[in-house]
């Protein structure tokens, strides 16, 4: 039984060890994962999502009060610029998350004045364009998300073509 | 046996046990259930690097892409006020009164985080959709009384909601929330802009209530 002890706390090790790896792999693994799903119409460009239904399975939780428009960017290449353009509602915003799963910027209509919304998405150290406003994310992969209020779904063509306005592309 | 083979078949035990523990803790974490305010849980640190590893692992499950708080906080309840799972053969009232933010709104899942087919393609109910009453006056009293009350309880802004398979009566002074018909599903309350730029929560009494009518 002696034999089975330095095994027995090695293997216990082992456990823990791979707990605490698989929940920090978890977001990495499942934002990879979403990335391939909303990429599919291609990576470094937007692409404007029709009103979440019970057919929607992109990502979960999505919210049926929300027009979604995605970017899904690789920095790996070199930078990319993401354009928002003001839409008819009382609420939109344009944020962007990192390979982990984390918030690299947020701003909302109010906070950007009713004005459209221009940044350029850089890993650190990733020369930008100079005068222009860089977000920092960390890794190369990440999504680029609007959202705007749709609080009646007969006002949506008229949003659906304010926010076709809006891009996503490398310099 | 060979020593070796003993820290491999331990190792390899430890891994599974290790790695199976992590899926399962993640698999049956509810979204944001750091905090429970009645049958509602949320979290402050969506989407932020603050986030614990299982909270980060949870959000990426169930929640991906989550906004972080000063932006929309969200609340979830697969429990009515009883503790009891919410059924979709069965009825609830979901009412409440003023929620301190820009605009809410109220959405049915089932218990992978996805939308529920239902007859009347609705999947939520917005603020802006509530139908408000006045507690003790009903909707098609047009009396000297019933307006007066109106009147004074304007600011109070009580709403219902009726979440059901099927839809409530017209004079049940409630909006429909469709649940389809399906055995669990989960509610989650999405308040935009919360009031507090959302470092608080609502207190309990703020937040809505969940009643079971029937099944």
């Amino acid at each position: 039984m002696r034999r089975w002890l330095l095994p027995l706390v090695v293997g216990v090790i082992v456990a823990v060890a791979g707990y605490q790896f698989a929940l920090a792999a978890a977001p990495r693994l499942l934002m990879r994962a979403a990335i391939a799903r909303v990429g599919q119409g291609g990576m470094n460009r937007m692409t404007h999502g029709p009103l979440a239904t019970d057919r929607a399975r992109a990502i979960v939780r999505p919210s049926p009060d929300l027009a979604y428009s995605s970017c899904p960017f690789d920095l790996s290449g070199g930078p990319v610029r993401v354009q928002v353009a003001p839409a008819p509602s009382v609420y939109w915003s344009l944020s962007v998350f990192d390979s982990r799963t984390d918030t690299a910027f947020v701003r909302n209509n109010a906070e950007a004045g009713q004005q459209p919304i221009d940044i350029i998405l850089a890993r650190p150290g990733q020369a930008a364009a100079a005068g222009r406003e860089v977000v920092r994310v960390n890794g190369d992969r990440g999504i680029a998300l609007v959202r705007i209020l749709v609080q009646d779904r007969s006002g949506f063509p008229a949003i659906d073509a304010a926010r076709r306005r809006s891009s996503c592309a490398p310099i | 046996m060979h020593t070796a083979l003993r820290y491999l078949l331990t190792g390899v035990l430890g891994l599974a046990v290790g790695v199976g523990a992590a899926v399962q803790s993640v698999r049956a974490g509810a979204l944001g259930s750091n905090i429970q305010i009645g049958p509602w849980s949320t979290g402050l640190d969506f989407g932020t690097a603050d986030a614990s590893a299982k909270t980060r692992a949870v959000v990426a499950l169930r929640g991906l892409l989550a906004l972080p708080a000063k932006e929309a906080r969200y609340y979830t309840a697969a429990v009515d006020d009883a503790g009891q799972p919410l059924d979709g053969r069965c009825r609830y009232r979901v009412a409440g009164g003023v929620i301190p933010g820009r605009w809410w709104s109220l959405t049915l899942y089932d218990r992978e985080g996805y939308l529920v087919k239902n007859t009347a393609n609705r999947f939520s109910v917005q603020s802006s959709d509530v139908v408000r009453y006045t507690p003790g006056v009903a909707a098609d009293d047009q009396s000297e009384r019933a307006r007066a009350m109106r009147a004074i309880f304007a600011a109070e802004q009580r709403w219902a909601i009726q979440v059901a398979p099927t839809p409530p009566p017209a004079s049940a002074q409630a909006s429909w929330l469709p649940t389809g018909g399906i055995e669990r599903f989960e509610l989650t309350l999405r308040i935009y802009l919360p009031a507090d730029e959302g470092r608080s929560n609502p207190p309990h009494a703020m937040m809505p209530s969940i009643t079971k009518e029937g099944c």
